[in-house]
């Protein structure tokens, strides 16, 4: 029952203890091993995991990309097989889009989206966790197709039929794309709804929507793509499914189908998806920015009104990813134009970008560079999108290496940039030390300068006519140059991850020698620098109220009679301590992994034997009834630090705050 | 600030205009060199939109670097704050009305120019078919299958998807050729393009954009040569194994040459008469006629090829065209002399050239490409001496320009 929004004191524990539906469940208790990740339901955890995991998965989509830049750096080379070769390259496209950039915006939104709207954590903590697990064994799931179905799924990442058929790609490759994308995307609907409740019902006191930092609602526009986009691709993959495993012929030509069907279900999905992708990142650079401009962010408002137009112009685009498929002149017309139109809001937050520099004193911390570069990166990517807009340019472009460019251009320059400057500017916060920052700025060098030589030179290529997906190419096209400049630049970003895994290590070794970095290293604005670094497990001692947007800079600083900024507090007045020992939080429970293990399962069953369904059923099954009758809470453990539930006898509701719902979470 | 910083950016812009000058270079497959009208009305779009994108880029990024430089600090002091500006109704839509103006404009501009990509003209040339002057509204049904293309000319009606019905099972044409398309220069040609199996694209990029071929259905493109011409193509759709592999070409004639090519094509092939050939002729009937059509040879007999698209290329004037295997392979040596060495390695183990679905595949599975038929040396010998009898073997001009690498 998250729709409670004011936080309910805690019915105390020694009835429900005696009232325990099934003696035999008992909650896990909360602790610091290893296993006590996995019952884990602490967003922050569940946060970490989700960037941990999308790391290793950036690692492998990573290797894939260099093994497509290493086959294409010279015409005419075998280190590939064509076959290896799509199904490569077909892997890297899922691996980035759904086990990198999705999960490490997720990283973001887990950790985030409570600590900025002062909740102790989500509205549904084991629906969280569950989220988490379930997307790990979707991830691991699809890239077990390497060893079990005979190799990945070789029909691209939008898998048009009928090449995905039974007859054009018999391995199991693309059973194992479907069931892969279609256990990710249950978790992520999951997620979605859950983060959605989180916002609209978990606020602190006082924290109006519209005092929301603007990253919250970055997120929360994501949330609602993601909410009403993945049932689409759902519905499109389980088709998908049944046409291979049970011949159900939905896209099957022979059979009187039309293949536009699957076309225009995934990119019904497939184009909402790209803002799912850079949203977050948006929002992100929207908390930098200001941050090291020393500003607020300019026209709050239209960054948040130019999101979410951005949220409902994406649904009305996607037709511009077939304008050669054959689809009607009017269709091409109506798609080409309502395209062009969502270049405006997306120039408007640009330009409020540039308008919150402008003016500004402005701090070039590795956070800053990365911003900075992520609103350079996507302006080039928006542009080039302006250009495919264009239908006629379009049927020149589409399917060549210039929309190979565009892109990664917006991926990569404005999704993964920004992501990795909130890495730079967060890490203090969930790690409680710093990154170092003269090694960050040495790996933004080698990102931005990679980017620019991988997919610059992609522009050219397209527009010199290199089709995309092709395993390679010949001599005397005009396309070695800029091919073997495009590989040269691939392999220095692969080293600047590298770098940053490095620096990752080795400022973890080194904090130990260096000063903890405090609340509010960066002197930022938004609530989460108001705890200590890294945050308590019970995020806030007392959920703040909240009386501005910035609610943190204005705890600190405030105006004199000339309008001129004064400082009102220090950080350590300002900031909490974290040192509240009687807050009462979410108990783990290992059930969302184990349902997460019987997915799986069900998978496996579906392409390989129907008696596996059966077991990984029952397991999947069997979790929730065990879900719904596991107690709600252990009284006696996971209550934050130092919890002596003996003589709390009555909770001050204050105290409590608004992450104590759990209460009602599984109902 | 790193004095990295200052070097770097410098840097990018030099890489940007090396990138600019890269695109002047000579490529067959350059969007950027149009040779038809099409083709012509995309650039000049794309060029308006590009100095547009191009002023726009250079703004923001100037900003950024000019406001990196200008009001960069190291570190900050408590009371050092620059004007703490919130917003500005005004400038928000001026930036939000001015771009949508733009947008505007653009959009006038694309939509004339996506009016004139569909739009078809009556351009019925005077052709002379079997002997008699027909009135011909040029159309080319273009089939796509897997790795390669095939061309279908009817003179006789101005066909329409609802009289061609089946991709996979298209009415006799007039001419069935494949790889190389034949049209005459200057006059528009309009396709329907399809598919038999997955989905293609063809795309010749220096005369139009591209068009994706989609089984079951026909959709209507148009192709234009301002003047005679080789315009080389790449299949844009992926489209399994072979699909880099997957090329094509466009052959702009002059009216004479195009009528020649249509007398010349509407031959049956002729019965051979050289020993080898004759062999060659029998091993074909025995080996190949499964799949292969020979206009004079298998036509009583022929119903279609037993690869999963049904199809196989004509081979009636299989050495009139100067590209074999999905346009990747030469028919001829530089010096005019047939590629012997290319047509045996082919014919030997085609998916040693070409990546296929064909060899080793289980019962009740079509294979897809050329299967390795186990021929002998001397078969494949007297096979390529049949092959090279179905001519007329094209001009020296011909065979030079439509060289692939």
């Amino acid at each position: 029952m998250a729709i409670i929004e004011q936080p309910l004191a805690i019915e105390t524990s020694e009835a429900q203890l005696a009232e325990r539906p099934l003696g035999s469940l008992t909650r896990p208790q909360g602790g610091n091993g290893w296993r006590d990740w996995l019952s884990s339901v602490d967003h922050k955890r569940i946060g970490i995991m989700y960037g941990v995991a999308a790391m290793f998965f950036f690692l492998v989509g990573g290797a894939e990309a260099l093994l497509i830049r290493t086959q294409l750096a010279f015409p005419e080379q075998g280190f590939l097989s064509a076959q290896i070769y799509n199904e490569i390259y077909t892997m890297h496209g899922l691996t980035m889009v759904f086990l990198f950039v999705m999960p490490l915006a997720a990283a973001f939104a887990n950790y985030l989206i409570p600590l900025q709207i002062g909740a102790r954590d989500v509205a549904f903590p084991r629906l969280n966790a569950l989220s988490f697990w379930v997307w790990l064994s979707g991830a691991v799931f699809i890239n077990s197709s390497w060893l079990l179905g005979g190799g990945g799924a070789d029909c691209g990442w939008f898998c048009y039929s009928p090449n995905s058929g039974v007859t054009f790609s018999p391995t199991h490759g693309v059973d194992f794309y479907a069931v892969g994308l279609l256990i990710i995307g249950t978790a992520s609907i999951v997620s979605s709804l859950n983060l959605i409740v989180t916002v609209l019902n978990m606020r602190a006191p006082g924290m109006s929507l519209f005092r929301m930092p603007v990253l919250t609602w970055m997120l929360l526009v994501t949330q609602f793509l993601l909410a009403f986009a993945l049932p689409v691709i759902v519905v499109a993959l389980f088709l998908l499914l049944f046409d291979r495993v049970f011949d159900s012929q939905f896209f099957d030509p022979d059979a009187g189908a039309d293949p536009l069907l699957w076309q225009h279900l995934f990119w019904i999905f497939g184009h909402p998806e790209v803002y799912i992708i850079i949203l977050p990142s948006f929002g992100i650079i929207s908390e930098i920015i200001p941050t090291f401009s020393r500003k607020p962010i300019f026209g709050y408002s239209f960054m948040v009104f130019s999101g979410i137009a951005i949220g409902f112009m994406g649904w009305g685009v996607w037709a511009h990813h077939m304008f050669v498929s054959g689809i009607g002149p009017i269709s091409v017309a109506a798609f080409s134009l309502s395209t062009m139109f969502i270049a405006v809001p997306t120039g408007v937050k640009i330009l409020n970008w540039l308008a919150t520099m402008w003016g500004g004193k402005i701090k070039f911390t590795t956070a800053m560079l990365f911003s900075v570069g992520t609103v350079a990166m996507f302006t080039i990517g928006g542009l080039s999108g302006v250009t495919h807009a264009l239908a006629p340019a379009d049927t020149q472009q589409t399917d060549t290496y210039y929309i190979v460019a565009h892109f990664h251009y917006v991926i990569f320059g404005g999704g993964v940039l920004g992501l990795m400057g909130g890495a730079y500017f967060w890490w203090p916060k969930i790690f409680g030390h710093m990154l170092n920052e003269r090694r960050g700025k040495i790996h933004f060098w080698l990102m931005i300068i990679g980017m620019n030589l991988t997919f610059g030179p992609m522009h050219v290529l397209g527009l010199q006519g290199m089709s995309r997906r092709i395993d390679t190419y010949s001599a005397g096209f005009g396309f070695d140059l800029w091919n073997l400049v495009a590989t040269i630049g691939a392999y220095t970003i692969g080293l600047g991850v590298c770098y940053f895994l490095y620096n990752a290590w080795v400022s973890k070794r080194e904090a130990k020698h260096l000063p903890a970095p405090g609340p509010d290293p960066w002197d930022a604005r938004s609530l989460e620098w108001m705890v200590p670094s890294p945050t308590p497990e019970h995020n806030f001692d007392v959920i703040p109220t909240v009386e501005s947007q910035d609610e943190w800079w204005y705890r600190k600083y405030g105006y004199d009679d000339n309008h001129k900024v004064v400082r009102i507090a220090t950080v350590e007045e300002a900031a909490q301590k974290g040192d509240a020992d009687d807050v009462h939080l979410p108990s783990p429970s290992f059930w969302p992994l184990v349902i997460a293990v019987g997915m799986p399962l069900i998978g496996y069953g579906v392409i390989f034997n129907l008696w596996l369904c059966v077991i990984g059923g029952i397991l999947v099954a069997g979790s929730i009834y065990a879900w719904v009758l596991e107690p709600v809470d252990d009284p006696d453990a996971g209550h934050g630090h130092d919890d002596h539930h003996d003589d709390d006898g009555g909770d001050d509701p204050a105290m409590v705050g608004a992450g104590a719902t759990d209460e009602g979470e599984g109902s | 600030m790193t004095p990295t910083r200052r070097r770097a950016w410098p840097g990018l812009l030099i890489l940007l205009s090396l990138l600019l000058a890269g695109c002047a270079s000579d490529a067959e497959l350059d969007t950027l060199q149009p040779r038809g009208e099409s083709a012509r009305d995309i650039d000049d779009l794309l060029d308006f939109v590009m100095i547009v994108a191009g002023v726009v880029l250079v703004l923001v990024v100037g900003v950024i670097l000019w406001m990196g430089w200008r009001n960069r600090v190291s570190d900050y002091d408590d009371d050092d704050f620059p004007a703490q500006t919130h917003g500005n109704n005004a400038l928000e839509i001026l930036w939000t009305v001015v771009p949508a103006a733009i947008m505007a404009a653009v959009a006038v501009l694309t939509v004339i120019a996506h009016i004139a990509l569909n739009e078809t003209e009556a351009n019925a040339i005077e052709v002379e078919v079997d002997g008699s002057a027909t009135s011909w509204e040029p159309k080319v049904v273009v089939v796509g299958q897997q790795w390669w293309w095939e061309y279908r000319y009817y003179f006789d009606d101005d066909v329409t998807p609802e009289m061609l019905g089946d991709p996979k099972n298209l009415p006799p044409a007039d001419i069935v050729t494949s790889g190389q398309m034949a049209i005459p220069a200057g006059q528009e040609i309009e396709l329907l393009v399809t598919s038999r199996d997955v989905i293609h694209s063809y795309w010749i990029p220096a005369l139009n954009g591209k068009r994706d071929a989609r089984p079951g259905f026909f959709s209507p493109w148009k192709l234009a040569a301002d003047e005679p011409g080789v315009f080389f193509g790449q299949c844009t759709e992926f489209c399994g194994v072979s699909h880099s592999r997957m090329r094509m070409q466009v052959v702009a004639m002059t009216d004479d040459d195009f009528q020649e090519w249509i007398d010349t094509q509407m031959t049956p092939a002729a019965t051979p008469t050289d020993e080898a050939a004759v062999r060659g002729m029998e091993a074909f009937v025995a080996n190949c006629a499964s799949c292969h059509l020979i206009d004079g040879v298998n036509d009583d007999t022929y119903t279609g090829a037993t690869t999963q698209s049904g199809s196989a290329p004509d081979l009636t004037h299989f050495a009139s065209r100067t590209t074999f295997a999905g346009g990747i392979l030469n028919t001829y040596n530089e010096d005019g002399s047939l590629n012997r060495d290319d047509l045996a390695a082919w014919i030997r183990d085609p998916a040693a050239v070409k990546d296929n679905v064909a060899d080793g595949l289980g019962d009740g599975v079509a294979p897809r490409g050329m299967p390795n038929l186990g021929l002998s040396e001397r078969t494949i010998s007297d096979l390529i001496s049949y092959l090279e009898t179905l001519g007329p073997k094209p001009s020296a001009e011909i065979i030079a320009a439509t060289e692939v690498e």
